[in-house]
């Protein structure tokens, strides 16, 4: 049904696109001028080019600025984003720190002093209090003085004393008095803002400005500071990202390191000097999506805590390395195993053995214990989703060229790449779950007996299959140079993709080179996510970012929640999903604000526009010059007005001209 | 009553300031006179406990599974275990027909279930048994199991777009189109409506003539869209909106205020068609009771008070409740619920055969219980919204709509 779907999809599109097509196809042997050939490969190796970018590869000469963007190494780290990076602790821990450091504390029951009654009472007498008769009951509660009898009746189940009403009244305040004393001590653990923070302070705390509230956290004991800070809605924190961050680790603490993750993704975005690479690590995690909401059983927000390292440690070390050791690494990690399930896929029949055993044990000497409650779900056997995805997402695309018996064989060879424990999530390969029977995938025997190998065999025919190559370099163009783009370019992308086994550099490079890339075919041809339209937007006007907190949310309401994507097939590479009215008008939005100088954490320069015409702010913020349309209709709505210089840049970047790359 | 002849009158003269009459006003125009039929989806997000929202009084197990938990009998009525015992706070019901009844909060529903515009369906739900919110929400929004489609039921039950088609056609009633919207057919989300307000009418102005002449297709053809609904919905907002019949919306949340954003959009004859709103905080699991009660308040309020503003226009309208899952019938030890899978759904409206309750009550004994600790899933909740979009919108077939679905004998939830 789904690849009938994207058969619809892709049919409809051809046909909507067929105009378009015919004359764009022409158009990518007819070359860029020199002008137009630094801003094409500033707006698709950047991020959007900053004040001064234009100038600066024009100086170095593009060839030159794209090879070194092209080896990230030789570019020396712009020392503005390690300062803002600072702060967000968990982008510099490893893994097992990240878990042990940013995993909630388990709930601790509210014991009392309160004994229970064998610890009050001598056995005869507890006999005779809880199953005497009326007159014994009364007797002995009698003989005890009043603290001690008072213990005893909190002790006490109700329907107890239903028979000696002359203690019911006692009974029920002790009881009472216990209740009490839990609710104060439940209160003491959880404090609410009145009990912190007088009323004029609370008042503050909830809608003070940024100095109000800098000033009220300075009077406060420091650890009153994150109790206050956990108590507050983040957006009363907007202005103030430490408290913010403080108040989220006592709430949700493993949402912390997903939001470090997404601060972090924005300031390198405005602050890289590596631009190329940074817009690699978007390509390929959206390429090997996972995302952070991720159920994974019995551990709430686990995957929050793993698609930082999964960025780090599984994608970016390899964006300009060999494809099959990208595909390595993202099937070996946690939080991918997790989000395709492979975690729990296991040969058919293993269920004596396997983590769903009712036993535990060792068992080919790796403890069977991956799963934490073995009977809290029912299973199992082999699980197709990431057998399938492998091939239908990550490398061979849909029309690939396997089968339904492919998917099955994949799955079968994977079985047993799982994850440790979701206390310590880290690779294993557990026996016990693998199938070692004989598979055939894609044509390629796999020998009984194998283990963890097989997998590995898995990764290598993929890595180095033809439709690999030709699906890997498609996606590539179809990021940076066109929705659709030419197949002359695609074949010469696979044909160094098959002739350097997969070296993304080398593929990148014939890309970069080639006449498509600076052919009017590829000009202005890509419409930008709500990511690169906000980040493109921050860039092209100056802004300084001290904290990217109203950016992040600005762009998930613009329809890009970062690290949020449920589907396997990650955010579109295409401008059709982005065309949407709901989204111009948030464009429009946001634009308006962030001219303004009304998004919080971003500064602007405002004298760096000041009196400019229209023409002039137009060229400065899109790099050129505005469509002739756009001209007239700025110069038509402007006429005889006294329009201030961000009045005229929202316009600019609210322009049809600057949602495209 | 604003007629649909003097909106779009008196539209087109407010537009006529702003620029060019939107050419779909046009086309809407020349159709006036069609009635459209409306299809209103409401989100339950949390899974909500339908053994304490439609109470299966008479049924002992319940009181039995819920010792703490179980909301007392209609008054005048014992349950079937002979005991009447109740437990402090634990509110009240209303009788329905002898074995159910209504959470006492759910009051405002009462005139509804009275006037039989209120059909209650038992023991719904899908066949996802992942007791997970994500995939549960995700089965039940795209419409459909395993690897989910990226678009969602209520935007697949459309008819394709023809030249009377407004651009208002689908609105989700919050600052995202969900899953359950999505599509192909073209759906706006319409938050506090503050989103189509540029602010700065100056700017309005310079940026749409600049999308109307725009060289870029794509883009200047979304920009006329959204200038057009923009249009639409400020002058829908611009005169002063007074409920009818008494409808209080006020008190009902942000559900309240969604239901009666769409009621004006309603009104005003924007050409909606299909419209989804949600409401939260239905996830349980300790302290339930008050809890459910609050929230019950504001669900039940704000649908009555929209059915009550809608008048006779209630005879084109059918509002269906749905929620992920349901909970498990016993209680948990913190007076509360953990996730189960069978629960309730509510179809209301005009055309609708209300004051019964449908579905098959699978019982409450251990063995009868899914997974023998949740309610069991007798009517797909595919059957109950296959039943709507083929009856009310009209579709032949709801293939397309549920692939892989085949719907049982139909419930028969509107009157024919």
């Amino acid at each position: 049904m789904k690849r009938f779907l994207l058969l619809m999809a892709a049919a409809a599109m051809a046909a909507t696109c067929l105009s378009f097509l015919a004359n764009a196809e022409g158009r990518f042997d007819k070359k860029l001028s020199p002008d137009q050939q630094i801003l094409q490969a500033l707006n698709r190796l950047t991020f959007g080019p900053r004040p001064g970018d234009i100038e600066q590869v024009r100086h170095v000469g593009v060839q030159k600025w794209i090879e070194l963007q092209l080896h990230p190494d030789q570019i020396p780290e712009n020392p503005e984003l390690d300062a803002r990076l600072k702060p967000l602790a968990t982008l510099r821990m490893d893994l097992a720190a990240i878990v042990k450091e940013y995993t909630p504390e388990p709930l601790q029951p509210i014991v009392l002093p309160a004994m229970t009654l064998n610890q009050l009472l001598p056995p005869e007498d507890m006999r005779k209090v809880q199953i005497g008769t009326a007159e014994e009951r009364t007797a002995v509660l009698k003989s005890l003085d009043p603290d001690k009898r008072r213990q005893v009746l909190a002790a006490l189940p109700p329907n107890v004393l239903a028979h000696t009403p002359e203690f019911q009244k006692e009974g029920e305040d002790a009881r009472k008095l216990q209740q009490e004393e839990m609710q104060k001590e439940n209160r003491r653990r959880n404090p609410q803002l009145n009990d912190l923070l007088n009323p004029d302070q609370v008042n503050v705390a909830r809608s003070g400005n940024k100095e109000q509230l800098t000033a009220l956290f300075a009077y406060l004991d420091p650890e009153k500071r994150p109790l206050v800070a956990g108590l507050l809605p983040p957006q009363s924190l907007a202005v103030l990202p430490e408290l913010r961050r403080a108040g989220m680790f006592r709430r949700t603490p493993r949402l912390v390191a997903s939001d470090d993750l997404k601060q972090a993704k924005v300031f390198r975005a405005l602050y890289s000097n590596r631009q190329l690479e940074e817009v690699l690590v978007d390509f390929w995690f959206n390429h090997f999506n996972v995302d952070q909401a991720k159920n994974v059983p019995q551990t709430q927000n686990l995957e929050h805590l793993l698609i930082g390292s999964y960025e780090r440690d599984a994608i970016r070390p390899h964006v300009l390395g060999h494809f099959k050791d990208l595909l390595l690494a993202t099937a070996r990690h946690p939080a991918m195993l997790y989000y395709l399930d492979n975690w729990e896929s296991m040969a058919p029949g293993g269920f004596e053995v396997g983590p769903f055993a009712p036993n535990r044990g060792v068992v080919n000497g790796v403890p069977n214990s991956i799963i934490p409650s073995p009977l809290a779900r029912q299973a199992h056997g082999l699980n197709e989703n990431y057998g399938r995805e492998v091939m239908e997402l990550h490398t061979l695309g849909v029309k690939g060229g396997y089968t339904q018996d492919d998917v099955i064989a994949v799955a079968r060879c994977f079985t047993g790449w799982t994850v440790r424990d979701p206390a310590n999530p880290e690779f294993v390969f557990a026996s016990f779950m693998h199938d070692f029977g004989e598979k055939t995938v894609l044509g390629h025997k796999i020998a009984a007996g194998g283990g963890e190998q097989d997998g590995l065999q898995v990764i290598d025919i993929l890595g180095h299959h033809p439709s690999t190559a030709k699906f890997i370099s498609r996606e590539l163009a179809q990021r940076f140079v066109a929705d659709d783009p030419p197949q002359a370019l695609v074949d010469r992308m696979a044909r160094t993709f098959t002739k350097t086994d997969g070296d993304l550099r080398a593929v990148l490079e014939t890309m970069f080179t080639s006449p498509e890339f600076f052919s009017e075919g590829a000009w202005q041809a890509k419409v930008k996510s709500p990511f690169e339209m906000v980040v493109s937007a921050v860039r092209a006007i100056g802004g300084e970012a001290s904290d990217t907190y109203a950016l992040v949310q600005k762009i998930a309401d613009l329809g890009e929640p970062l690290y949020n994507k449920l589907e396997p097939t990650g955010y579109p590479n295409t401008g059709d999903a982005w065309l949407s009215t709901t989204g111009i008008m948030g464009r429009m939005n946001f634009s308006t604000a962030l001219a303004s100088g009304l998004v919080a954490g971003v500064k602007l320069d405002s004298t760096r526009l000041e009196g400019n015409d229209a023409p002039a702010i137009a060229r400065d913020l899109l790099g050129r010059d505005a469509s002739p349309q756009t001209q007239a209709a700025l110069e038509k709505g402007l006429e005889g007005t006294d329009h201030t210089a961000p009045f005229i840049a929202s316009l600019v970047l609210s322009s049809p001209d600057f949602q495209r790359r | 009553m604003l007629t649909r002849r003097i909106f779009l009158r008196g539209s087109a003269i407010a537009m006529a300031g702003m620029g060019a009459v939107p050419s779909w006003l046009a086309r809407a125009a020349s159709v006036e006179g069609k009635k459209r039929k409306i299809l209103v989806a409401i989100f339950q997000r949390g899974a909500a406990d339908g053994l304490n929202i439609v109470v299966p009084f008479a049924e002992k197990r319940y009181r039995e599974l819920r010792p703490n938990l179980a909301i007392a009998p209609p008054s005048g009525q014992t349950s079937a275990s002979g005991l009447n015992i109740v437990g402090p706070n634990n509110g009240t019901t209303i009788d329905l027909d002898g074995r159910f009844a209504l959470n006492g909060a759910m009051q405002p529903l009462k005139a509804l279930w009275d006037k039989q515009q209120l059909a209650i369906v038992e023991a719904t739900g899908s066949p996802d048994s992942s007791r997970s919110h994500f995939d549960a929400q995700d089965y039940m929004e795209s419409g459909t199991s395993g690897k989910t489609m990226g678009d969602g039921w209520l935007n697949r039950a459309l008819p394709t777009a023809g030249a009377e088609t407004s651009p208002l056609r689908a609105v989700a009633m919050g600052s995202q189109v969900p899953r359950t919207l999505r599509g192909e057919r073209q759906a706006i989300a319409v938050g506090d409506s503050q989103q189509f307000n540029l602010g700065n009418q100056d700017a309005a102005s310079i940026l749409e003539n600049m999308y109307a002449t725009s060289a870029d297709a794509q883009w200047g053809r979304t920009g006329k869209d959204a200038f057009e609904a923009m249009k639409l919905i400020q002058s829908i907002n611009r005169s002063p909106y007074n409920p009818q019949g008494g409808a209080q919306y006020g008190p009902s949340g942000d559900l309240g205020r969604s239901l009666q954003q769409l009621a004006r959009l309603i009104k005003a004859d924007a050409g909606i068609e299909a419209a989804f709103a949600e409401i939260g905080g239905w996830d349980h699991h300790g302290n339930e009771n008050p809890q459910l009660s609050n929230v019950l308040r504001q669900f039940s309020g704000a649908l009555a008070a929209l059915c009550q503003d809608m008048g006779d226009r209630m005879e084109d309208i059918v509002l269906v409740t749905m929620s992920e899952f349901g909970r498990t019938a016993q209680e948990n030890g913190n007076a509360g619920t953990d996730h189960g899978h069978g629960s309730f759904m509510l179809v209301l409206g005009g055309p609708v055969q209300g004051g019964k309750v449908y579905g098959k009550w699978p019982g409450l004994e251990k063995e009868q219980l899914f997974e023998g600790r949740d309610l069991a899933v007798t009517t797909d909740f595919r059957a109950v919204l296959g039943e709507l979009i083929c009856g009310h919108l009209g579709q032949k077939d709801v293939g397309p709509v549920f692939p892989g679905f085949q719907p049982s004998d139909p419930l028969g939830l509107l009157r024919s």
